[in-house]
């Protein structure tokens, strides 16, 4: 009758032996870190979904997956040293093992993008998921119509990815314009405020899809933009973040209204956004 | 056979029964008239008439503290999925609570499925205990249907003059009846007391709020601006009592627990609350719901609304544990009757 | 790898928390096996005259003089870890920062006062850098615990910032106000796991507020339980006196 501790199996809490293949540095706080999963597995997600990566001993953090699924082998995160989790991460050296749950949640469509014209939106650390969209757009570009990125960070040293936007820049298959917060007078490029850029993009409303990712404050005011532009709403998507542990539905950190970002999301429609207080 | 009679004064033999077999967990006194579930030997540790215990059951369907995993990082990064598992009677469960266990079993069986509660919720067996009378001015068990057993029990008993008139709802229920070997077959007498009781109950048990059960997810959905949250919100401490003591809420945080010499520990989960200051805040230092009156409109609507649109039921039972429990006196009937009175 | 090594120091203090570490019975003997104890007055009487990984410093600085021994120490270590509410918070040593000096020492040694003995009362932050902090009057030997695994991780650890409330809730204690006496549990911040309700002891808030306490609202509530204004002041800033002027010298 006492109480006893038994093993279950395949609960939602399990996790998978990730493999850091390969460690770049990319600004002063943020990581690149490549992953392998065991033998013949793959994560096999969609552009948009999250990783829960765990370092046993400190937590476990949300992080988005910014590998295209075209590249299958192995996938890629970003990860900023914010807290305790992260930090672990950023301790962690090539060839060790961190713990990994997922992929979750509800990406950007991909499927109601062929052969449409799309616009991406990212501030900061939001080109994270993006960039596994945008590499997917280019490993099938054939498929889809003109491609916009814009991309609004606090200074050209925060830019992340900066060598492969360079040569996103350079395909005339992507149309790339950036902008940053405060540079030095030889910054060569925009500087302001993302939202600054959207008016200046030439596009054809009814058959573009907008896919944007930054700091909660950037929603707002990129929305009243591209509203103004006249896309539609259900064609404007938001990646949300918020404080999340369970990934399941069912920890309550991650509500907003009857949803949970970690299942339903991070990706909604607006349309579906802008019926819901406290979304954006 | 779905109904039987136990006389009372075969009660004490039928807890004994239990206690031969099971460990038992029933209400039990403490000081000040509050009552909590714990582990009993015999009906003389039991309150048989009680008012909801300080937590309810759900500590036991998805304890304060409890293991997920344990790592082990001497091999590596390896790990074992826990369960801390115990066989359980709840015996006297009002149907305010289980209402409660209910909720909680809707959202844990909802896909993913969680695995740490459906297991232990396989090893507790419930039994039923029928309230005559209302326990106090807190409790609105009326106002949400809950004054009467709807499931969610293997037996449930009824009192009545002369004995206990028992519902078998489940096979496991049927067995421990049998097993026993004390109760009796229900007579036509019984039932028609049965009756009368549940018809006095009517009378009894009525909502003092003045709103019907389908309609109030309307009324929060049109009072989301009003001004009783700013007042709950200058009123509430953020105690974090109300959540805690509440049957349904099921909100929680994950932490490892390393041993001293980091090479092994557990990752467990741990009771949260939305009212905590640092429940919807993220790392870029934006907090969603960083205002009191925000924490506390959303406590209420995850009652009354966000998870009646998500699971198709209120999750609020009616125990009256948030009012009894709360600091400022925050009190939840008083609160849907004054975002009533403001909708007009 | 060599063990750190792992030094306790006192200033103006009870003592309290370090017998809590040197009571810590058979987990005692674990961190023994994992660090150097290099000094620590209450168990031994060695000294150590090289760098310390871990310090840990208990008590209030209440003259220019342990502000003087404060600073060498934190210069010889790592890592430096405030624990204990004299420490954390200044503690209760913080009530006499509200009273002048004057007054105040010559009720302590009457007319034999001199002035230069004692200063205002500071927290360790305050004239240091912390690394890790460890509230609590006395600390909590089970926290305590959990801290030291952080520190040996080179993890950060945050200190609770829900109330006490919370854990005496998971405790299922009966509520002091039920009870009839008042409490400072509500608005206190926890990690102690109710410890002092646990055993029958009302709040003191010995590890001061939450970080944004609802202080209008609590006061609310303790006046309808008939406390005086003054003295709900006087309860709430018992152990946080230091905290109230911080003059950063
Ligand atoms: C869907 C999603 C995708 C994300 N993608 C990325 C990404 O690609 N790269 C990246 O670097 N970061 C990403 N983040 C943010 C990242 O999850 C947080 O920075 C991280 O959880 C902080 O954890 P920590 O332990 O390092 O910080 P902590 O020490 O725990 O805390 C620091 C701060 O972070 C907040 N916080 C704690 N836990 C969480 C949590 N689970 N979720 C959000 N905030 C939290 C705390 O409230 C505190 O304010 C993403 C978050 C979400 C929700
Ligand atoms: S019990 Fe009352 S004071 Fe405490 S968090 Fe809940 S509503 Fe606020
Ligand atoms: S992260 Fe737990 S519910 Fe979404």
């Amino acid at each position: 009758m006492e109480a006893e501790t038994v093993s279950i199996e395949n609960s939602g809490y399990r996790i998978k032996h990730g493999l850091l293949s390969r460690i770049t540095p990319l600004t002063k706080q943020e990581k690149l870190l490549e992953i392998r999963l065991p033998e013949g597995e793959y994560l096999d997600h969609d552009p948009g979904q999250f990783v829960q990566v765990s370092v046993f001993g400190v937590g476990e953090a949300p992080i988005s997956i910014c590998s295209s699924p075209t590249r299958r082998e192995a996938f890629e995160i970003c990860v900023r040293q914010a807290g305790r989790v992260t930090t672990a991460i950023h301790k962690l050296c090539e060839g060790d093992v961190v713990g990994i749950r997922g992929p979750f949640g509800v990406g950007f469509p991909v499927l109601p993008l062929e052969g449409n014209d799309i616009l991406l939106v990212a501030g900061g650390l939001g080109i994270a998921p993006l960039r596994s969209l945008i590499n997917y757009i280019i490993d099938n570009r054939r498929d889809f119509g003109k491609v916009d990125i814009l991309l609004g960070c606090r200074n050209p040293e925060s830019m992340l990815f900066s060598s492969e936007i360079g040569h996103w820049q350079k395909r005339i298959d992507l149309n790339f314009c950036c902008s940053v917060d405060h540079a030095a007078p030889e910054w060569a490029g925009n500087v302001g405020v993302i939202t600054a850029l959207i008016p200046g993009v030439n596009l054809y409303p009814l058959k573009t899809f907008v896919m944007v990712c930054g700091p909660p404050v950037m929603y707002r005011y990129v929305v009243d933009e591209l509203l103004k532009k006249g896309i539609p709403e259900r064609q404007i998507f938001l990646s949300l973040e918020r404080h999340m542990k369970c990934g399941l539905g069912k920890c309550g950190h991650c509500q907003i209204e009857d949803i949970y970002c970690c299942q339903d999301g991070p990706v909604f429609s607006y349309q579906k956004l802008k019926h819901i207080r406290g979304a954006i | 056979m779905n109904q039987a009679l136990l006389s009372k004064s075969r009660l004490a033999d039928f807890v004994s029964y239990l206690v031969s077999g099971h460990k038992v967990v029933a209400p039990v006194p403490l000081q000040e008239g509050r009552f909590k579930f714990d582990e009993v030997q015999s009906l003389a540790d039991i309150s048989l008439n009680y008012i909801p215990t300080i937590l309810p059951p759900k500590k036991y369907f998805m304890p304060q503290r409890s293991t997920l995993l344990r790592y082990d990082l001497s091999k590596g990064q390896d790990m074992e999925e826990m369960v801390e598992l115990e066989k359980l009677v709840l015996f006297g469960v009002h149907t305010c609570d289980l209402a409660g266990i209910q909720c909680l079993n809707i959202v844990f069986s909802d896909r993913p499925k969680d695995l740490h509660y459906l297991a232990r919720n396989n090893f507790i067996t419930v039994i039923g205990l029928e309230c005559s009378d209302y326990c106090d001015s807190f409790a609105g068990c009326a106002m949400l249907h809950n004054h009467l057993p709807k499931g969610g029990y293997d037996l449930f008993l009824t009192e009545l003059a002369e004995c206990y008139y028992v519902h078998i709802n489940t096979q496991k229920g049927e067995e421990m009846i049998e097993e026993a070997s004390i109760f009796e077959a229900a007579t036509k007498a019984a039932e028609g007391e049965l009756e009368r009781l549940r018809s006095r109950k009517k009378e009894l048990f009525t909502s003092e709020v003045p709103i019907r059960y389908q309609d109030i997810p309307r009324l929060f959905e049109e009072t989301f601006d009003s001004d009783v949250w700013s007042q709950l919100g200058e009123k509430c401490l953020s105690c974090g009592n109300c959540t805690s003591v509440c049957p349904t809420c099921f909100c929680f945080d994950i932490l490892d627990e390393p041993e001293l010499d980091l090479g092994s520990g557990e990752r467990v989960r741990v009771w949260d609350s939305c009212q905590n200051e640092a429940f919807a805040a993220v790392a870029g230092g934006d907090n969603f719901r960083k205002k009191r009156l925000e924490r506390q409109r959303h406590r209420f609507h995850r009652k009354f609304k966000y998870l009646m649109d998500r699971y198709g039921r209120l999750f609020c039972t009616g125990c009256g544990r948030c009012s009894r429990s709360c600091m400022a006196g925050i009190n939840l009937k008083r609160t849907i009757s004054a975002l009533i009175e403001e909708r007009g | 790898m060599t063990r750190p090594k792992v030094a306790f120091f006192d200033f103006s203090c009870c003592e309290g928390c370090q017998l809590q570490v040197a009571n810590l019975g058979e987990a005692l003997l674990d961190i023994l096996a994992l660090v150097d104890l290099v000094e620590f007055r209450e168990v031994m009487s060695e000294k150590w005259s090289g760098r310390y990984s871990v310090t840990f410093a208990e008590g209030s600085i209440c003259s220019d003089e342990a502000a003087e021994k404060l600073r060498k120490l934190r210069e010889r270590s790592d890592v430096l870890v405030a624990y204990g509410s004299c420490a954390a918070t200044g503690g209760v040593n913080g009530m006499q920062n509200r009273i002048p000096r004057e007054k105040l020492i010559s009720t302590v040694y009457g007319d034999q006062w001199r002035a230069e003995e004692t200063r205002g009362v500071r927290a360790i932050h305050q004239v240091v850098k912390v690394d890790y902090t460890l509230f609590g009057c006395p600390i909590n030997p089970a926290e305590f615990l959990r801290l030291l695994t952080a520190i040996l991780g080179g993890i950060s650890w945050h200190a609770s910032d829900n109330a006490v409330c919370v854990e005496c809730k998971f405790n299922e204690n009966v509520c002091m106000y039920d009870r009839g006496a008042t409490c400072l549990g509500p608005i206190t911040r926890g990690g102690c796991n109710s410890w002092c309700v646990n055993n029958g002891n009302v709040c003191y808030g010995c590890r001061g507020m939450v970080s944004n306490p609802n202080r209008a609202g609590a006061e609310e509530v303790l006046q309808a339980h008939g406390l005086k204004p003054e003295l709900i002041a006087g309860k709430m800033g018992m152990y946080t006196g230091a905290l109230e002027a911080d003059d950063g010298t």
